[in-house]
């Protein structure tokens, strides 16, 4: 295999700036997110309406999923009043977040060496457990927060991005350590991503690197301070670094 | 059962008796992959009659950090594996190419981020061939008593780890307790609790202290005994010793044949260690045994990191009681541009041989700088070792071997 | 240093060997064609008085105008590391024979090698992309690939000595003066 004449581009392209490179995921808010179909081709029904109309036929077509999630009835959180009571914060709403504050449930996303640090926070000597957030929970749809600890590159943005969008809402984001907050000691490198926040919507920052185990307890107690100061609302969850383009 | 007259029952072979169904499964191969990629893709993605192929990671509980392995397997057997890395590459080499030498060290940190400090030593003897710097023996001696206590650290983790992987919770609770007694030492000497910072080219940033001397007198009054009592935890315990006996057996010759160093290659058998078969700093002075067991099984991989730890604890003894005085570190300049040349150093790691070919033009960077990590040749052993075990003995393949992925991806 | 070794290998590989054995510290070189790549290192690996039975390292290097594959080796009879530099790949299409036929374990080090350089290892069962992903174009340890922000140290506009690194692209030796200068004052 000859390696080709034509000049081998960096991946960012060298003078491109820099949200050239950065995953256009700002409208992933809004989009449906594409069903991933594989044929099946390992195996056939014998009747193939055995299984319901809408699955006549083999390739499987979700095209249901499409318009569920066009009419907004997904975005729903059904623990929520819903329409013109949204604004109205009721103590139910006040007790729920004082429920989901107080137990949430990281989703075990160590990536790098500050995993390392997220498992001491999570053993006896810094002891989450007092928060409720021992168990970290190997499924996404049963965790609260991705906690990223670790640096992202590119080939891990892919599935940490299916991870948190397999996360049910609602769902918090934890940025730990400074490659996530920025991409940190690893910004210059053409494989990391510089800032999960490029690619989903971060609630808390905790940098250090690797931020101590009071560093992250410190990050969590602030989270449980947003939950229930929100109230469930995040209108101004944005996607996109944090730092203006250009700096 | 409705059966369409145009569209012809694909199961007929099953129902037909003059078919003969050997035959029938025997040609229907599925291609998970178009063939006309590497060999060993059409060979693994391949599949056989009952054959399933199941992703495990990059995000799994068990996996040591972002892996991807692939396993092909025929009910609960695994036939064959496929492990995918590249998920935590950070291009640390091309990163020290376009940093200076005294900045590369930095980079080079979090690649074993569990034993760090063994990441920067190599390099940075490297450095310091290329500039012909000899390094004062107080500094020699405090480098070998940081590097002993973090492989300490570093084979609790391994141990902690290898029962998670294996069900048990507790033991890493217990494992996590030792190692963060050491960090917290380490913090005091070094003022960073897992990525050091600590190794310069020309000794150590700085001498040792009161606080770091008065936890390290403290740990290791209770140390032999906290050692003894975790073993007691987990060594007779009848689930791990018969989940990890005969698993995953490394002969001698496939162990030097899949370039494999540190406690993988010395629970086969081969009492390789670097400090005695290539002795550096101030190894040659010290007195202390290579463990070695003949098993090659995950068992004897786990008890063999026991009595490394012992033996570290021996080292550690001898630096605190033969340390000599003086500079920590020698003259270096803050501009280093060392003759052209080629430099390659290595150390044992906890988890092997792990070296670095440094290249020098004559410039303020490095022009190549190679680290050469011995979780990623290790990897490899999982694809050896697996097929014809049970979907749940891959971790414990895995966690026996400990890779570490910031090692493996560099 | 280890000057039996040196011998013993000059008198083994006397026309293989494209330049003199070099020795410095404690690590014996010695330079051969990519197409004696695997004669060598089978000999290496095979025969008891040289007995090379450990593959330390093996990896790819761009000099800028050819590419080198580096082996390093330990053995048990000598005191030295080895390290074999396989020189002359060409840049644009670089060819070696696979020491995976004698050291399984290499196989995923060719695959680096192959991944950062391009650099085809002829006989690796398994050559394909192991760090980026499998559709990425580039090979990121070759010379030319430059990352983002360092386009402006591109050999193109010179090479900047690490004095002038914080100054501005057009700064003269007079100007940093000055400005120093003027700090101090």
């Amino acid at each position: 295999m000859a390696v080709s004449d034509r000049a081998l581009d960096p991946v960012g392209g060298s003078g491109a700036p820099d949200d050239a490179r950065a995953v256009s995921f700002t409208e992933a808010a809004t989009d449906v997110v594409e069903a991933i179909v594989v044929p099946n081709t390992l195996w056939t029904p014998v009747d193939p309406a055995a299984y319901g109309p809408g699955t006549a036929g083999l390739n499987a077509d979700i095209t249901h999923l499409r318009e569920f999630e066009a009419s907004g009835a997904a975005r729903r959180d059904d623990a929520r009043w819903s329409g013109a009571l949204e604004i109205v914060p009721t103590k139910a709403d006040y007790l729920l977040d004082l429920i989901r504050a107080n137990s949430l449930w990281p989703l075990l996303s160590g990536l790098a060496c500050c995993a390392i640090e997220m498992m001491s926070t999570a053993t006896s000597r810094n002891d989450i457990d007092r928060w409720g957030m021992f168990p970290f929970r190997a499924s996404p749809r049963q965790a609260d927060v991705l906690i990223v600890a670790g640096t992202l590159t590119t080939k891990m943005a892919e599935p940490l991005l299916r991870l948190w969008e397999e996360m049910p809402e609602p769902k918090w984001c934890v940025a730990m350590g400074d490659c996530t907050c920025s991409g940190g000691r690893f910004k210059r490198s053409y494989s990391t991503v510089e800032g999960i926040d490029r690619i989903m919507p971060v609630d808390v920052y905790v940098p250090g690197c690797p931020p101590r185990p009071e560093g992250l307890i410190f990050g969590m107690m602030k989270l449980q301070k947003l939950v229930v100061d929100r109230r469930g609302h995040w209108p101004d969850r944005k996607v996109g670094p944090t730092v203006p383009a250009g700096l | 059962m409705t059966t369409d007259a145009r569209t012809p029952n694909p199961h007929a072979a099953l129902d037909d008796p003059s078919i003969f169904i050997e035959d029938v499964l025997r040609e229907s191969i599925v291609e998970a992959v178009p063939v006309g990629r590497t060999e060993r893709q059409a060979e693994f993605y391949t599949l056989r009659d009952g054959e399933m192929l199941l992703n495990m990671g990059p995000q799994h509980p068990s996996t040591h950090g972002v892996l991807r392995v692939v396993l092909k397997i025929d009910g609960e057997r695994v036939v064959d594996i496929d492990p995918v890395i590249g998920y935590l590459h950070r291009g640390v080499e091309k990163l020290c190419e376009n940093a200076d030498y005294h900045q590369a060290i930095c980079y080079t940190d979090p690649l074993e981020y569990v034993s760090s400090l063994f990441c920067e030593w190599a390099p940075v003897m490297a450095f310091e061939k290329l500039l012909d710097v000899t390094v004062p023996r107080r500094a020699e001696y405090i480098r070998v008593l940081a590097t002993e206590l973090n492989r300490v650290a570093s084979h609790a983790l391994t141990m902690g780890w290898f029962a998670l992987d294996l069900g048990g919770l507790t033991p890493v609770l217990y494992s996590f307790i030792e190692r963060d007694e050491i960090m917290e030492m380490l913090t005091a000497l070094t003022g960073q609790k897992l990525l050091f910072n600590y190794m310069r080219i020309g000794g150590v940033n700085g001498d040792l202290n009161h606080e770091f001397m008065s936890r390290l007198g403290d740990w290791m009054s209770h140390a032999a005994r906290h050692i003894e009592a975790n073993q007691g935890l987990l060594n007779e315990n009848e689930i791990l010793v018969r989940r990890a006996r005969g698993l995953g057996v490394l002969d001698e010759e496939t162990a030097l044949r899949m370039a494999v160093t540190g406690p993988n290659l010395r629970a086969s058998g081969i009492p390789f260690d670097v400090r005695r078969a290539h002795p550096y700093s101030v190894f040659p002075e010290l007195d202390f045994d290579i463990p070695t067991r003949r098993e090659g099984d995950c068992l004897a991989r786990y008890l063999l990191r026991i009595d490394e730890v012992k033996q570290s604890l021996r080292i550690i003894d001898q630096c605190l009681h033969q340390l000599p005085d003086g500079p920590v570190m020698a003259r270096v300049p803050r501009l280093v541009r060392p003759r052209p040349g080629r430099a390659f150093a290595a150390v044992e790691g906890p988890r092997g041989l792990y070296a670095a070919y440094v290249i020098s033009d004559g410039t303020d960077q490095p022009f190549r700088m190679r680290i050469h990590d011995p979780s990623f040749v290790h990897l490899q052993l999982v694809g050896l070792m697996t097929p014809g075990n049970l979907v749940a003995d891959t971790m414990a393949i895995m966690a026996s071997l400990d890779p570490v992925m910031g090692g493996v991806d560099k | 240093m280890d000057r039996a070794l040196r011998a013993r290998l000059e008198r083994r590989f006397a026309e293989r060997l494209t330049g003199p054995v070099h020795q410095r510290h404690d690590e014996t070189e010695i330079r051969i064609r990519p197409a004696d790549v695997g004669e060598v290192l089978r000999s290496l690996h095979d025969e008891p008085e040289l007995d090379f039975r450990l593959l330390a390292d093996l990896c790819g290097v761009d000099t800028g105008d050819r590419m080198q594959v580096v082996y390093h080796l330990w053995s048990a009879t000598t005191a030295d590391w080895l390290r074999v530099v396989a020189d002359g790949l060409d840049r644009e299409s670089p060819r070696v024979p696979s020491a995976t036929f004698i050291w399984k374990g290499a196989e995923w080090m060719e695959r680096e090698a192959y991944d950062m350089f391009g650099i085809v290892f002829e006989g690796n069962r398994d050559l394909r992309r192991i760090y980026m992903p499998d559709d990425y174009a580039s090979f990121p340890l070759r010379k030319d690939f430059h990352l983002a922000d360092d386009a402006s140290r591109s050999p193109g506009l010179g090479v900047r000595p690490m004095e002038e690194a914080g100054a501005p692209v057009d700064a003269t030796p007079a100007t940093l003066l000055r400005r120093s200068g003027a700090e101090r004052a």
